[in-house]
């Protein structure tokens, strides 16, 4: 017996699917012509796409909205920078990592959690500036330069090693770590535990009454996207040698909003998709005019006023349909409207 | 034998509205008991006070001798209740089945909330089950928000049991239905009473005289009486407050 969510996770999965397929081609492409610019840049576009997935598993699953989403990349960046100064192991970075977004998200969630809506929205948002304005004022940390010279380092698995330094070799370990946390997301999703997650999103009122706490619900949500956008800023300071408190600023986390509107809310490949198409669009329409924002803030609008369902919301129907007719269960029922309106609720507001 | 629902001077006020205001009374296992009175009574409070909804200023809430008092929702549901509502409370944005599996999903060992959703075959059962029972098995993979107001209606009762409860509460399952609904829902209604104590908010007296073995009357926060049918109907003072107007 499968349902609609298992199926358009299926879905999901195939453009996934079609998405490390054309990233191994860009590999191969990239070794083949030595390149190094389009895989760093690649790499890059993978990396924000792990933030973008941490924004998609809260907008568009349980629900919520969060503007400060950076909070978490840039604590997983700077840990894992401050790490891999002393120990160059990537295992220890991200392990480091891991552990700080998960204590700091925690922390997070206890305070944002306490307001729904629109408050939700400008409680994270305030929750990273105040953060990325710590990180600015503070030496130790490189202040506003942020900090630099974090050793190129070799990731060991067993006999096997790949060196950040190497374009292909980097690009296919960020692809994999990625990929891993669309995984995990999608397989959490697709459990008890994440059918809970997804009810919040449509009534969340209503969940108490059948025996979950929307509380821990919701808490849960939040920590878990904290951890897949901290496990990913994790990567950037070995893609780019630095780290610096824009990483945390509003365009970080603004980003990753715009990310997963354009490449589809409550999709999870949308958000991989839309965050490389942001990355491609910024580099292309930045390489005719400095103005560049302008034109991406135009193509936003334009996206929610005419594909309010965004790249996957056109992609994925027609593969649903196709999965049905080869697996001959029940046909695709219309996707759950997306960008969910941010009601206020007078009883949400801080007590 | 202790009442499975114990509700002992129950009472909250929103201002200086009494909304529900020194309410006892007990409902005993697998019978109907009815909460009637005319609209602003406070039934829909003293349906949110028992759950969990709002908490009560003072009084108790007794489920099987157990103090509830003030739990909040989800605990009331761990002890047995489940509850509907008024104005519909679905996930519409859900399917049929996934709205009835949700509900059943607390069935399943705890083993099993980090598995995939298809090893749920507990939480599966009861779901075809459910379908079956209600006449929904056809719409399984139709989003509640495009079912049709008596579906719908017939679906809130259904999540409400797909939990198993003891204790089921039913804020006016009729309300806007059509005749025949209404009827085949009273029919259901009656057929429950084999697994769950019933407690019932109902505006239609015909229905309220034949399907209640005890009756609740609320006026203005209080309870006016209460009684079996007959001897409610003939309460003097539940005539001028209540039926008077009806
Ligand atoms: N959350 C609240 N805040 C303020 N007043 C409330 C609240 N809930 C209910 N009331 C008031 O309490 C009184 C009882 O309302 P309640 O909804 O319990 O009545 P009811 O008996 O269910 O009526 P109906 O038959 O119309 O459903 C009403 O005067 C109502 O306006
Ligand atoms: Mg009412």
């Amino acid at each position: 017996m499968h349902d609609r969510l298992t199926q358009s996770m299926r879905a999901s999965h195939l453009l996934a699917l079609l998405f490390v397929l054309a990233s191994l081609a860009l590999a191969a492409m990239g070794t083949a012509t030595d390149d190094t610019f389009y895989l760093r840049l690649g790499t890059e576009a993978l990396i924000f796409a792990g933030l973008a997935l941490s924004v998609d598993l809260l907008l568009g699953y349980s629900g919520v909205l969060s503007l400060g989403q950076a909070l978490y990349f840039g604590i997983g960046a700077y840990v894992s920078a401050l790490t891999l100064m002393k120990v160059p192991s990537f295992w220890l970075a991200m392990a480091a990592a891991f552990t700080a977004s998960l204590l700091a998200a925690i922390i997070g969630g206890l305070i944002a959690n306490r307001v729904r809506g629109v408050y939700f929205a400008l409680i994270t948002f305030g929750l990273a500036q105040v953060l990325a304005k710590v990180v600015y004022n503070t030496r130790e940390l490189g202040s506003s330069d942020g900090m630099i010279g974090i050793p190129v380092i070799e990731i060991a698995f067993g006999p096997f090693s790949v060196s950040t330094g190497s374009p292909v070799g980097f690009f296919l370990i960020v692809l994999v770590v990625i990929m891993a946390l669309y995984a995990l997301t999608a397989y959490l999703l697709d459990t008890p535990f994440g059918r809970v997650l997804t009810a919040l999103k449509s009534n969340e009122r209503r969940v108490p009454f059948l025996g979950y706490s929307a509380w821990r619900a919701r808490m849960a949500a939040y920590v878990l996207a904290g951890v897949v956008a901290g496990l990913s800023g994790a990567l950037y300071p070995m893609l780019r040698g630095f780290v610096s408190p824009e990483l945390m600023f509003f365009a970080t986390s603004g980003n990753a909003v715009i990310s997963v509107v354009l490449g589809g809310v409550g999709t999870l490949a949308g958000a991989i998709y839309g965050s490389v198409l942001l990355v491609i669009l910024k580099s292309i329409i930045g390489s005719w005019t400095e103005h560049h924002l302008i034109v991406i803030g135009l193509i936003f609008m334009l996206c929610v006023l005419f594909l309010p369902k965004g790249l996957a919301g056109v992609l994925r129907p027609p593969v649903e349909a196709w999965l049905s007719r080869h697996r001959r269960i029940p046909g695709p029922v219309p996707d759950a409207p997306v960008l969910p309106a941010i009601a206020v609720d007078t009883k949400a507001a801080p007590q | 034998m202790t009442p499975v629902l114990d509700i002992r001077d129950l009472g909250v006020s929103f201002g200086g509205l009494k909304a529900v205001d020194q309410v006892s009374f007990q409902a005993q296992r697998h019978r109907i008991t009815t909460v009637i009175g005319p609209n602003g009574a406070g039934k829909s409070t003293l349906f949110n006070l028992i759950s969990g909804a709002l908490r009560p200023h003072r009084g108790q809430v007794l489920i099987d001798g157990v103090d509830m008092t003030g739990a909040a929702p989800e605990r009331t549901k761990a002890a047995g209740l489940s509850r509907s509502f008024q104005i519909t409370s679905l996930f519409s944005e859900l399917t049929v089945a996934e709205n009835l599996r949700l509900a059943a999903q607390v069935l399943e060992p705890v083993g099993r909330t980090l598995l995939p959703i298809s090893r749920s075959t507990r939480a599966l059962a009861k779901t075809g089950q459910m379908l079956d029972r209600f006449q929904l098995a056809h719409k399984r993979d139709d989003l509640v928000g495009n079912l049709s107001h008596g579906d719908q209606r017939r679906l809130e009762i259904a999540v409400c049991l797909a939990s198993e409860p003891k204790i089921l509460l039913l804020d006016e399952p009729t309300q806007g239905m059509s005749h025949g609904d209404t009827a085949a829902t009273a029919e259901l209604v009656r057929g429950l009473t084999d697994d769950v104590t019933v407690l019932l908010i109902e505006h239609d007296i015909g229905l309220v005289m034949s399907l209640s073995d005890h009756v609740v009357v609320m006026h203005q926060g209080r309870k006016l009486a209460e009684g079996s049918p007959d001897v409610v109907r003939a309460d003097p003072a539940v005539q001028a407050a209540y039926f008077g107007h009806a």
